[in-house]
């Protein structure tokens, strides 16, 4: 059974259907990528994981339908989405973003053995812990929303465009560090992103949608191997 | 000088009121940027249960807590019955609704318990202290020390407990806390149960100066407004700061300004709010909005 299931999703917002029937599935523990071109529903398809949308069709967590759920409770199910903008509070500390990533967690122990891990990871974090997360450089925040989206141990996470706005050097380093935790965590990973070379290296599946449709899909040596689709849907 | 400073201090005690009636409006202002009108109303809501409390026997330190506890409950009833069938609707609406809120919780205590003003025992003996050579009254520190034990109450709440750090999560991004797990819709009523409570120690604190009746809370509205004005009406820590400052000002106008006195009192603060709307329009501690376009 898949962790994630997306069968004939329809989602919109008010009158403008921007989904128009996307069907999509994630393996436990494994990286799948979602592409295509700016407006395509990549974004939406990820709000309607968590009801930030309206949606039809059904959705499935582990075999269990997600219709009708509220955000918090497919978020406490078990799914961390950090959204487009990183989500990060920035009216708030570090430590504060981080400990609202914990808050849920009853693991005492684990949970400061997470943090050690987070700060192993992301140094930077540990040095600015108490300052407010609105002084973060764009990177930084980034690595704030991983790192708060591991505190969460969720079973799968939703990252949108974690690479939008940074610099070469440090999407390299993030993305090593969500293989990393994909890998030691079993956490299987939604990634939504513009830069397909990228994503196709580091996901098993892909699929690339056009216009709220599922337009290619198939496993990403494949996708990347297959230099019509490359060139049609991928721009590179 | 020695009267003066006597004046002061109970400027400080009647800061110590406004201040927790403006830390009301804060946290609701915080919690969905609108100032709740009905905050006054409710309180003087609360102080009539505490006074029936009260005349059915209780003692007035048992009286007091589960007043607040009463409050509480009500906050959280009302957001849950009337503000969140409409949360999402423009400001406007919403501020129409605690109008319309406030004089329906006015006619009820008119109803439940006339108009005809009562007297409201103050817990602290009618006798003065000298420290330092300045005269306080026992009234004047004990609402200093009960409105300063409730605010510091709320800091630590909101401040170093993980349900305050989801109620600020909430307040100030929805959106992105929803995604964290947090239950933002219920935080939301948990604000305004708080603020119903925190409103609720200034109206019985006020009670045994002012006489209970129905209109008690009218005035001090108008200087917790001043005073959330003054520190900025984001800022909790500006809401006590701007009450002492209230207290104080309006305390030494009525004092020394003859023409003030005892009438125009409301006058200057009504006078702090043009003011500061017109010079620092964000407050004290507040920040200048900055808006993307």
């Amino acid at each position: 059974m898949p962790l994630l299931e997306l069968e004939a999703v329809h989602a919109g917002y008010g009158p403008t259907t921007v989904l128009h029937g996307i069907s999509l599935s994630i393996p436990e523990g494994g990286i799948v990528s979602l592409l295509g071109a700016n407006g395509a529903g990549k974004t939406t398809t990820l709000r309607a994981i968590t009801s930030g949308v309206r949606w039809s069709g059904d959705i499935r967590f582990s075999g269990r339908s997600l219709k009708r759920m509220h955000t918090e409770d497919v978020v406490r199910a078990g799914i961390a989405h950090v959204p487009e903008g990183r989500g990060i509070l920035t009216e708030l500390t570090v430590d504060e973003n981080l400990k609202l990533g914990a808050h849920l967690r009853s693991d005492g122990a684990q949970v400061r053995k997470d943090y050690d891990r987070v700060f192993e990871y992301f140094p930077v974090l540990k040095e600015r812990r108490k300052l407010s997360a609105s002084t973060l450089s764009g990177g930084e925040q980034q690595m704030l929303a991983v790192a708060r989206a591991l505190l969460m141990r969720p079973r799968l996470m939703l990252l949108d465009e974690p690479s939008l706005g940074l610099a070469p050097i440090v999407v390299r380093a993030i993305f090593e560090i969500i293989r990393t935790i994909n890998q030691t965590d079993h956490v299987a990973i939604l990634l939504v992103e513009q830069n397909a070379r990228l994503a196709l290296e580091m996901s098993s599946d892909a699929y690339v949608l056009e216009v709220g449709r599922v337009a290619v899909s198939g496993a990403s040596a494949d996708l990347r191997g297959n230099e019509s689709v490359r060139r049609s849907y991928l721009g590179y | 000088m020695q009267e003066f400073m006597q004046q002061v201090v109970s400027g400080i005690a009647s800061g110590g009121v406004f201040a927790s009636l403006a830390l009301a409006l804060v946290l609701i202002y915080n919690a969905m940027g609108l100032v709740n009108f009905a905050q006054g109303e409710m309180a003087m809501f609360a102080t009539f249960i505490a006074f029936t409390l009260v005349d059915h026997g209780l003692s007035y330190w048992i009286a007091f807590p589960l007043t607040l506890v009463i409050a509480f409950a009500g906050g959280v009833l009302i957001q849950r019955i009337v503000i969140r069938p409409v949360e999402r609707a423009p400001v406007l609406t919403l501020v129409i609704i605690t109008l319309g809120l406030a004089t329906l919780v006015n006619g009820a205590a008119g109803f439940l318990w006339g108009y005809i003003p009562r007297a409201f025992s103050s817990p602290f003996p009618v006798s003065t202290i000298s420290i330092g050579g300045v005269v306080a009254s026992l009234q004047d520190l004990g609402v200093i020390g009960v409105s300063a034990a409730v605010l510091v109450l709320i800091y630590l709440l909101l401040q170093h407990t993980t349900i305050g750090l989801s109620m600020r999560a909430a307040a100030h991004h929805p959106e992105a806390s929803r995604l964290l797990g947090v239950r933002t819709s219920w935080m939301l009523a948990l604000g305004w149960g708080l603020a119903s409570a925190v409103g609720a120690v200034s109206g019985i604190m006020v009670a045994p100066v002012l006489l209970l009746e129905p209109n008690m809370m009218q005035s001090i509205i108008i200087y917790a407004f001043a005073a959330a004005v003054l520190g900025g009406i984001e800022s909790p820590l500006g809401a006590v700061i701007g009450g002492v400052i209230v207290g104080v000002t309006v305390n030494l106008a009525g004092a020394y300004l003859p023409f003030v006195g005892g009438d125009l009192r409301l006058a200057v603060g009504l006078a702090i709010i043009v003011v500061v709307l017109i010079l620092k329009p964000n407050g004290l501690l507040g920040r200048p909005s900055v808006r993307r376009v």
